[in-house]
């Protein structure tokens, strides 16, 4: 019946035409829409895995409930304490209590690659006239290079050099612009009160993230001197071999410790949520149009059967049965569907290699040449196959399944009548 | 061997009309028979009774010994295709195929094409239709489509030809080749011909005539 399936569409040319741009935009949009949005996705899943730690241990936050001053106060005195008003508000830590225990957890656990503390102190930047309030992190330079690429990102200078120590820092882009500085001069570095320090730049980094972009690094001791707070951390960045691991990790973890320990995706986690919600805006968009895809194959088919009833009639009486006058109407879909999926994929795949060649900045939105990141994955392409087919094959059930109740002498007497 | 009905009756709707009641026929193989009668009389209904389109009410139809209404469904539509042709009052040629593909119709049921090919040509040039087989229906006459659709009915060369009013929408000209056509049929192929008319000069050119008033046979 295939022979004659495509004889029925070449006959209604312009139909069939129309029916295929439906199918064929649905599926060319999914296609497009996911390769563009799954691209620049997996390239910021990337930057968070590869250039951030895995996990993040850090100072403790804890919320003070009804009950947290009991022990404080009446420790085994009363069975049941009741306060007027009750406590509330937050017992922080400003450092993570025992770094030693965790470094010797960290050095035993084999799924740790690296890990490196740090102490982020917020700081005045001045050179000459030029001020600018900002963050210092301190930390170990060696192991930084190892948890994070942000040694990948220096443009100046080298990221290792800070572990010579005596006051040296790698200053971001973004903060060098500010105080119009250059690499080997001195900036001056001061908390809110106390005398300035001065460092020395060794280095210049550059992410193409303007808040990353805005920060200076530099050895751990030296932070924690200009800080006047000696030996104290308050973040350990680890990296682990297998970064699917983090979440679990972190999770046990945090149960062991009164440090706050999250994995990448959870201090991501609105990102991941701004995701899903991409997630069901490019679903329902696609679905619509594949909806009114198969409600124009619907109705082709609809109107095929009516005006076939006479063919139908014939064919039956030359010992075609239901099923060889299912499949002829079924087919015709199938076709349509299939013809318009094929077409929307490759044309589609054509568009993605366009848009990947389109200039797009060089920060977050753009690859590191410069261009729009687009996904190939074969999963968008087999998932729009998929929507196509199934779109036009629920839209062909119906009529053809009615053209096969159609039973011969019911068409002849209508056409008595 | 032929057909045989035996007290066939038929009722149609709801609520239900007869159109048929106790019809008692016998059709011998080779038999050129004509059911005539007035419009209503029942006349098309018996014909598609007999032809296995339709199913009877009460009785039974025996096709070469068999009960029509104990054959499975895939068995009647084999028989029919290979053995049965059917001609209505009007051709009923899909128009999306052309002449020679029409008629090879049936025998693309039965994966037959190829093999019918050459007779389906001869068919077609026998009836004046040789230079026309790559014509769509909508280039040819009324006779000429007619003369296709006779062409379809025979090409599985079936034992059987049914036949519904074949004249009834060409002129008196093309009526008269349409009955040559069918007469011959019979005469040279020794087709079963059971043909329903209510012109009685067509109706004479049958061997046996069965004339229906009211659903019955009189």
């Amino acid at each position: 019946m295939i022979f004659l399936a495509f004889r029925y569409l070449f006959e209604r040319r312009r139909q069939t035409i129309l029916t295929l741009l439906g199918i064929f935009l649905g599926t060319a949009a999914y296609v497009s829409i996911s390769g563009f949005m799954l691209g620049f996705r997996g390239y910021l899943i990337d930057q968070l895995i590869n250039n951030d730690a895995h996990v993040h241990i850090g100072a403790r936050e804890e919320f003070l409930t009804d009950h947290s001053l009991d022990d404080p106060f009446y420790q085994n005195v009363f069975a049941h304490v009741f306060w007027d008003p009750a406590p509330s508000g937050r017992k922080d830590s400003d450092m993570v209590e025992n770094p030693q225990q965790w470094y010797k957890r960290l050095d035993a656990d084999p799924r740790v690659e690296a890990y490196s503390p740090q102490l982020t102190a917020s700081v005045i930047f001045s050179n000459g006239k030029a001020i600018s309030s900002s963050t210092l992190i301190g930390c170990d330079p060696r192991a930084q290079v190892k948890v994070t690429t942000l040694g990948d990102y220096v443009i100046e200078g080298q990221f290792t050099d800070l572990a010579v120590g005596g006051n040296r820092i790698v200053i971001g882009n973004e903060l060098q612009k500010k105080l119009g500085l250059r690499v080997s001069q001195n900036v001056m570095v001061s908390l809110a009160e106390g005398p300035p320090t001065p460092f020395k730049i060794v280095g210049i980094f550059k992410t193409g993230n303007k808040l990353s972009d805005n920060v200076a690094y530099g050895a751990l001791a030296d932070v924690q001197k200009v800080n006047r707070t000696p030996n104290h951390v308050n973040k350990i960045a680890v990296r682990l071999h297998d970064h699917t691991q983090a979440a679990a990790l972190a999770a046990a973890w945090a149960k062991i410790s009164p440090e706050r320990v999250e994995s990448w995706d959870q201090v991501n986690s609105s990102i991941f949520d701004v995701f899903r919600i991409q997630d069901a805006v490019r679903f329902m968009s696609v679905g619509a149009v594949m909806i009114v895809a198969g409600f124009g194959i619907y109705n082709v088919l609809n109107m095929t059967v009516m005006h076939k009833r006479k063919d139908i009639a014939i064919l039956r009486s030359m010992g075609y049965d239901t099923g060889d006058i299912i499949r002829l109407f079924f087919s015709q879909g199938l076709i349509l569907g299939v013809a318009g999926t094929i077409l929307g994929l490759t044309f589609s795949y054509f568009f993605c290699l366009y848009l990947q060649t389109i200039p797009f900045g060089g920060g977050p939105l753009g690859g590191g040449m410069g261009h729009l990141i687009v996904s190939f994955d074969p999963k968008i392409y087999i998932q729009s196959a998929i929507l196509g087919l199934l779109s036009s094959t629920i839209a062909s059930i119906l009529p053809a399944s009615s053209a096969g109740k159609l039973t011969p002498i019911e068409i002849i007497r209508a056409g008595a009548e | 061997m032929g057909i045989t009905a035996r007290h066939v009756g038929k009722m149609i709707g709801e609520p239900p009309t007869r159109i048929l009641s106790d019809i008692n026929l016998e059709i011998n193989n080779g038999e050129f028979l004509a059911l005539t009668g007035r419009s209503g009389s029942g006349k098309s209904t018996l014909l598609y009774l007999l032809s296995t389109l339709d199913r009877v009410s009460q009785g039974e139809v025996q096709i070469d010994g068999q009960n029509v209404g104990k054959m499975e469904p895939e068995m009647i539509h084999r028989f029919r295709n290979a053995n049965m042709g059917f001609i209505f009052q009007f051709h009923y040629l899909l128009a999306e195929l052309n002449t020679l593909e029409n008629v090879l119709m049936p025998a693309r049921k039965s994966g037959r094409q190829v093999e019918r090919e050459h007779y389906a040509r001869s068919l077609l040039k026998q009836f004046d239709l040789g230079d026309k087989m790559h014509r769509l229906p909508r280039q040819l006459s009324g006779g000429e489509q007619q003369r296709v659709a006779i062409a379809r009915a025979l090409v599985m060369e079936p034992q059987y030809l049914f036949a519904d009013e074949p004249t009834g929408s060409l002129d008196s000209v093309n009526g008269e080749n349409v009955m040559n056509i069918i007469r011959d049929a019979n005469e040279r192929l020794n087709v079963t011909v059971i043909m329903v008319t209510h012109e009685s000069d067509f109706a004479r050119l049958a061997k046996r005539q069965v004339h229906l008033v009211d659903g019955k046979i009189q």
